[in-house]
């Protein structure tokens, strides 16, 4: 083990010592390693071969910047050593290697350079054709990183954090830290992220005349500690800084471990990443400035590495980073990090600094005093040594008196050194990823010799490094500077201590001195022959490389960086953005400054995917009747935000499904229909607006059928509207549109002021069909209401009551082609009354149906589902449903009127037309091709000549008429009845055809007597009640916690927990996280033009948006102009709803939440960007917004109570999404009593 | 554009900033519908209009977007909030909300990156 003696400023632990393996050998490492520094300590010197040249490649740099120290762990391909930390037991890899990483098989490739000149991916071994396919297989085997397994299953748990903030610093080194405390102390909320474990920046390893510089910041560090509206996040790179402020990253989660700035970093938990964002007021970026690479003739040797890295092993991880070195370095950390290396011990032989003039005269004289040579004006030439590094040339820069030496130059302006340490930069260049992200504008600076500053984007300010400041007073006063100018976008007053704090700083040194120098003393002659020397070590890009970009005219950065791949790999612009410009301004032989730097783009740092992706929860709508379908063997099926039922056997086809349906009875699960209630002055007028009919025409009782469509003439929607009074209907939508619908009258009623209001409750009602000539057998065995053709004729809708007194709305429909109700129940009362239809329907064998059914029963009727036999293309008149159109009516502008009237006569549009799929087996005896023994599916082209002249919408095999049927889209020349059509489609790569013939679109009762006239039940004698007494009514809620009760109560029908066993400590939940649902609590909307002349139980509604009042134990809060909630969140029965039209019961139309504990604002920082935890905004108050992608109505109560809801269908996907993310801060369920017990508190 | 156009926000009348995901765009403000022309109208002047010239105004209406790189009042559905539609001015060349008439903002249309 190459370690050094324990130094104060290592972060390792030298007292646990951690066992892993690599390459299969087995190695020891200390607790605070990374996987890098462990390597590089245990002895190994290659760590991979190189992406396209296997050439061998050890460690350059500690930020996990390059490629060279990606590495599997345990299996997953591409892991950073330089900053993953190291664990007991990791099975770590090379990449990129056939074998031994130190015997690469591909080595050869490396022989082989002259074949892949710049872009020779896009140039060469494109022809022939057939080769390039060889080539391309071949050369990817080839090239690369790691392998990704895919047998290897994912590790580690992912989680997400949105954070809201006035001031985000990014970097907590002595400028950020300065920063962030500045901002604090006025009181705003901070956050600053820091990609290492540890606070400090450079000063964290720095040690200058024998004194650690640490002692410098820690200070600040502590103070920011116990900030309390400071928010610091460690080991957490800033990803991006996107608009408006917005900043991502990612934090590894670590865990044990004290992560405090004068402690280790902990030990991370294998590959457990957060991902964050944080959208703060202003950001200060204080990202300090990183090492240019020096280029010189194999420079990517093993051994050859950045000042940080070494002086970093040495000190941080106390590895020893070699025995003997040379160093070549371009600015004054180099020379210190010189002085301090040879202090600890390794045998510094020789210093060449590229500066021919202003060095640091102390630390040149430590040199001089430490026996080291030292040669300014000089650089590295050129490295010795295939697997590593055994000797260094050095020689003079031209202008420093002596000529550039050529291959065995004199001896008085080269140097050979037998080493096996190179430490070579070119200087420093500020860290400017995040700022380019961000929008700035970059420069070339004369004096600092890096792209500096131009212009900053709003609300963007900088400190520190990134401005090429050393002094370490100057950082720090940057940073306050910066600080404050953050405040000061907030909105803070902050001009005083700003104007002061700036002539402090411009007491101080100004920007370092740079050096411009790129490549050492290499001359072109060697390069062009061959000789490597890298500008992009990630994607193996070399100086030769970028000659010959500029040869084949790419001859500017942005141009080479796609043509030679440069800065395209992990790196990106870190190590050869800067230079690359650099590099070309030379090649094209201009003034260093002429080309501007590549763009830099997100993510600055690569996270994993896995992270990217996130918890990634499953969250959908489910009906009411969801489990007791799933446990009838319902097979799910995702449409838009719902999963459905879509078959119910292994029989795809749905034989038995269907035949159970035309012969006797079925129950569907329509819950997902859209439903709504309109009502107010202008409520028709709007209805007339959107949809095609004449809506005077509804009336009450009775559903009159109509569709929307859009304003080019596009059917997009189609339901009935029942008249439910004066100026009040209620209507339904198709369920893809529900959730569109109040959104579409809003939009094309929005320049007309109407007063109408309208409420959604698609998730309120739960819609059950009961479909087939036995359907009223049943239904009338659960109700005393007249069902009879007379009392209740097809198309009719009554207000029933069903079983123990549960209200129906029933609608006689037909969507099927059978006699058929549509019962619309409250969302908690349907598992009720869908039991009871199962027990009503035993006798006759009753038996569920899901979507394809349907969908099959609906096409041989005819009936089309829009987005199915529609689509942009198609008009309400081509699908043949122009009756519908009230063609008279100009004045009430209805949407899409002015379009069909234009199209009318159009010709060449596509028509709806009904097909007879011609039988193979009949036409094969025919003695006709043999390609046509295939039955057409979905989606089949109709071809016409060579024409696509339409497509099949759906088709099927119809047991009932025993052919295949279909409905079609075709042109309208196709469209007569009779015309043979060819049918193609695409089926395992080869092309198949059949053939159909054009029939009327409707196949199984076109008369329709089955809709209008089915089977009467059995007489029943007036007044009879049902047979048996039905069982009492109980509701339920959407939510099902996986805990066990402990005590439940019977309330209103529902069935009320208060207490789970889980939960018999309420004042340990409060310390914690409990969430409580409160769904069978009453809820409703309340919504009025004007909406303050509404006093519910003579409460006064808020009076502005955002804005809760809580009185008398119920919670009114103010959603926007017209429309407030109130919810009941007082003890024991909730009053009456009032009478009066403003109202709405929408106790099922939510999900209601109560979230209760000190931990509520971690658990919803997990799930949600919006900031409901404002400092300084009087609680409560409400917040509408998106919580896991859901609209959520959310009112914080308190910063230990939160209420929430949101649309009922989403309950359960959505508690469970809510736990999991919560599980890190305690969240678990609670019965109601400790919400009961909660808001009894508050009151006292 | 740069990344720094990609994320944005609104300033909703009801809830204040939010994130441009919380909002569905309803197109740049163009006037209200126009009226019909009365079909069944036997009037002269009626019979002697150009029936297309209608239907010309309609689409007209209905389908063109200038899509200037300049201020632009748009229409903006809170779905995801308090479900109100709004309008606003915003300059689509920075996607950053804008007041009426404010100067095209800078713009680096070209620029040397375009990937």
């Amino acid at each position: 083990m190459s370690r050094l003696p324990p130094s104060s400023t290592e972060r390792i632990d030298r007292s646990r010592t951690l066992r892993f393996r690599w390459c299969g050998r087995a190695l020891e490492g200390f607790e605070g390693d990374t996987v890098a520094s462990a390597l590089w300590g245990a002895g190994v010197r290659t760590f991979g071969r190189s992406f396209e040249y296997h050439r061998p490649r050890g460690l350059y740099d500690l930020e996990g910047e390059g490629s060279s120290q990606l590495v599997s762990i345990d299996g997953v391909p591409n892991q950073s050593a330089g900053t993953t930390p190291l664990r007991e037991g990791m099975e770590v890899g090379a990449q990129n290697v056939r074998g031994d990483p130190r015997f690469d098989v591909y080595g050869l490739l490396d022989r082989l350079d002259r074949f892949m000149p710049a872009g020779f991916y896009y140039r060469l071994f494109h022809r022939p054709v057939w080769a390039a396919r060889f080539f391309q297989e071949r050369m990817r085997g080839l090239a690369g990183l790691g392998v990704l397994r895919l047998g290897v299953p994912d590790r580690g748990e992912r989680a997400e954090r949105y954070l809201n903030a006035d001031v985000a610093v990014v970097g907590g080194g002595p400028a950020g830290l300065s920063a962030a405390l500045e901002a604090g102390r006025l009181g705003l909320r901070v956050c600053l992220f820091e990609r290492r474990p540890w606070l400090g920046g450079h000063l964290d390893w720095r040690v200058r005349d024998g004194r650690p510089l640490a002692g410098e910041v820690s200070a600040l560090a502590d103070q920011l500690e116990r900030m309390e509206s400071m928010r610091v996040f460690r080991h957490a790179p800033v990803t991006g800084i996107w608009g408006e402020n917005l900043l991502t990253g990612f934090q590894c989660r670590t865990t044990g471990g004290r992560t405090g700035s004068g402690t280790n970093g902990g030990t991370a938990a294998a590959f457990d990443e957060t991902h964050w964002e944080c959208r703060a007021r202003a950001v200060v970026v204080a990202t300090g400035s990183i090492e240019r690479p020096l280029v010189f003739e194999h420079n990517d040797r093993p051994g050859v590495m950045q000042v940080d890295t070494a002086i970093r092993l040495a000190r941080t991880y106390g590895v020893r980073p070699g025995a003997a070195a040379a160093f070549s370095v371009g600015d004054d950390l180099g020379l210190e990090a010189a002085v301090d290396l040879a202090s600890l011990g390794v045998d510094v032989r020789v210093v060449a600094d590229a500066r021919h003039e202003g060095h640091d005269e102390a630390l040149v004289a430590a040199l001089v005093e430490a026996g080291i040579d030292f040669r300014p004006g000089w650089a590295a030439s050129r490295v010795r040594g295939r697997s590593r590094v055994r000797r260094v040339e050095l020689a003079a820069r031209a202008g420093s008196g002596a000529t550039v030496g050529s291959a065995g130059g004199g001896a008085g302006d080269s140097l050979r050194v037998a080493c096996d340490l190179l430490v070579a930069s070119a200087g420093r260049q500020p860290d400017i990823g995040l700022l380019s992200c961000a929008g700035a504008r970059f420069r070339h600076g004369e004096r600092t010799r890096t792209f500096e500053l131009e212009r900053l984007p709003p609300d963007v300010f900088t400190a520190g490094g990134v401005l090429r400041l050393t002094d370490i007073e100057a950082l720090t006063s940057s940073g306050r500077v910066a600080g404050l100018e953050a405040a000061a976008a907030c909105g803070a007053d902050v001009a005083g201590p700003l104007a002061r704090e700036r002539a402090r700083l411009a007491d101080r040194p100004g920007p370092a001195r740079g050096s411009s120098i790129v490549r050492g003393p290499v001359t072109e002659r060697r390069l062009a022959a061959g000789r490597k020397a890298f500008l992009d070590f990630d994607e193996d890009g070399t100086w030769k490389n970028a000659a010959q970009s500029a040869a084949c005219g790419f001859d500017v950065p942005e141009l080479a960086k796609r043509f030679g791949n440069f800065g395209l790999g992990p790196g990106q612009y870190r190590v050869p953005g800067q230079n690359l410009a650099m590099a070309m301004a030379e090649i094209a032989g201009r003034p260093v400054g002429s080309f501007a730097a590549t763009t830099v783009r997100p993510p600055v740092i690569p996270p994993s995917l896995a992270t990217l992706a996130g918890s990634n929860h499953d969250i959908h709508k489910r009906t009411p009747l969801h489990d007791d379908q799933a446990s009838r063997g319902a097979v799910f099926r995702r449409a838009g935000p719902w999963q459905r039922a879509r078959y119910f056997s292994a029989d795809r086809e749905c034989l038995e499904e269907i035949r159970n349906v035309r012969e006797n009875v079925g129950l569907l699960d329509s819950s997902p229909l859209g439903k709504f209630r309109i009502w107010g002055p202008d409520s028709l007028r709007a209805l007339q607006r959107v949809y095609v009919s004449d809506m005077t025409r509804a009336r009450p009782g009775r559903c009159t059928y109509s569709a929307m469509c859009n304003d080019t003439g596009n059917i997009i929607d189609d339901g009935v509207v029942v008249r439910t009074g004066e100026d009040e209907f209620y209507f339904t939508t198709s369920s893809n549109r529900a959730g569109g619908t109040v959104e579409w009258l809003r939009f094309h009623t929005r320049y007309d002021g109407w007063d109408y209001n309208l409420v959604n409750l698609t998730d309120a009602l739960a819609s059950i069909n009961v479909a087939g000539p036995n359907a009223r057998r049943v239904l009338e065995k659960i109700t005393n209401a007249e069902l009879s053709d007379e009392a209740f004729p097809y198309l009719g809708c009554r207000e029933i009551e069903v079983g123990d007194g549960v209200a129906a709305r029933c609608l006689r429909l037909g969507f099927v082609g059978e006699l058929s109700y549509e019962l619309h129940v409250r969302a908690s009362h349907a598992r009720y009354v869908w039991d009871l239809l199962w027990e009503a329907g035993a006798e006759y064998g009753i038996r569920p149906f899901g979507l394809e059914a349907q969908n099959c029963l609906r096409a041989e009727k005819g009936h089309v589902i829009i987005g199915t036999e529609s689509e942009q293309r198609v008009t309400l008149l081509d699908i043949g449903m122009g009756w519908l159109w009230d063609r008279e009516d100009t004045a009430s502008g209805k949407v899409g009127a002015a379009a069909l009237r234009y199209c009318e006569g159009q010709s060449g549009r596509l028509k709806l037309v009904g097909l007879r799929v011609d039988d193979p087996a009949g036409d094969a005896g025919a003695g006709t091709a043999r390609d046509v023994a295939h039955r057409p599916e979905d989606g089949a082209l109709v071809v016409d000549g060579d024409r696509i002249a339409g497509f099949v919408c759906t088709t099927r095999h119809s047991e009932a008429l025993g052919w295949q049927y279909g409905l079609a889209l075709v042109e309208d020349r196709l469209a007569e009845r009779g015309r043979a059509l060819d049918l193609y489609e695409s089926r395992d790569g080869r092309t198949v055809r059949s053939t159909a013939t054009v029939v009327p679109p409707h196949f199984h009762d076109p008369k329709g007597q089955r809709l209008r006239s089915a089977p009467e039940g059995r007489p029943r004698r007036s007044g009879e009640a049902p047979s048996k007494r039905a069982p009492a009514a109980h509701r339920r809620s959407p939510v099902r916690f996986d805990a066990a009760p402990a005590r439940t109560e019977r309330r209103a029908g529902w069935n009320v927990v208060l207490d789970y066993e889980s939960d018999r400590a309420p004042t340990d939940v409060l310390r914690r996280a409990g969430l409580v649902d409160l769904s069978h609590r009453v809820r409703w909307d309340v919504q009025n033009r004007d909406i303050r002349a509404v006093r519910p139980f003579g409460l006064d509604v808020p009076g502005r948006p955002g804005e809760v009042a809580v009185r008398d134990g119920l919670m009114i809060n103010r959603m926007n102009g017209t429309q407030a909630s109130v919810w009941h969140v007082g003890p024991g029965a909730a009053p009456a709803m009032p009478d009066g039209p403003h109202y709405t019961d929408t106790t099922d139309s939510h999900c209601w939440l109560a979230l209760l504990g000190d931990a509520i604002p971690e658990v919803l920082e997990s799930v949600t960007d919006l900031d409901l935890f404002e400092p300084g905004r009087a609680r409560p108050f409400l917040t509408q917004g998106p919580i896991l992608h859901v609209p959520c109505q959310v009112v914080t109560w308190r910063d230990d109570a939160v209420l929430l809801a949101f649309s009922r269908g989403y309950g359960q996907t959505f508690v469970e999404a809510l736990l999991e993310s919560g599980r890190h801060a305690g969240l678990r369920p609670a019965g109601e009593q400790v919400f009961t017990d909660w808001t009894h508190a508050l009151k006292s | 554009m740069g990344c720094d156009a990609v994320t944005f926000r609104l300033t909703c009348p009801v809830c204040g900033k939010r994130d441009i995901r919380e909002f569905t765009y309803g197109g740049p403000e163009r006037g209200s519908r126009p009226a019909e022309a009365d079909p069944g109208s036997e009037s002269e002047a009626a019979a002697e209009a150009d029936p297309a010239a209608g239907a010309e105004a309609h689409f007209r209406w209905a389908q063109f977007r200038m899509n200037r790189p300049e201020p632009q009042e748009e229409w903006w559905h809170h779905g995801a909030g308090c479900g109100v539609w709004f309008s606003t001015w915003r300059d689509p060349a920075t996607n950053r909300e804008a007041p009426p008439g404010a100067e095209a903002s800078e713009h680096e249309a070209g620029g040397g990156d375009s990937s």
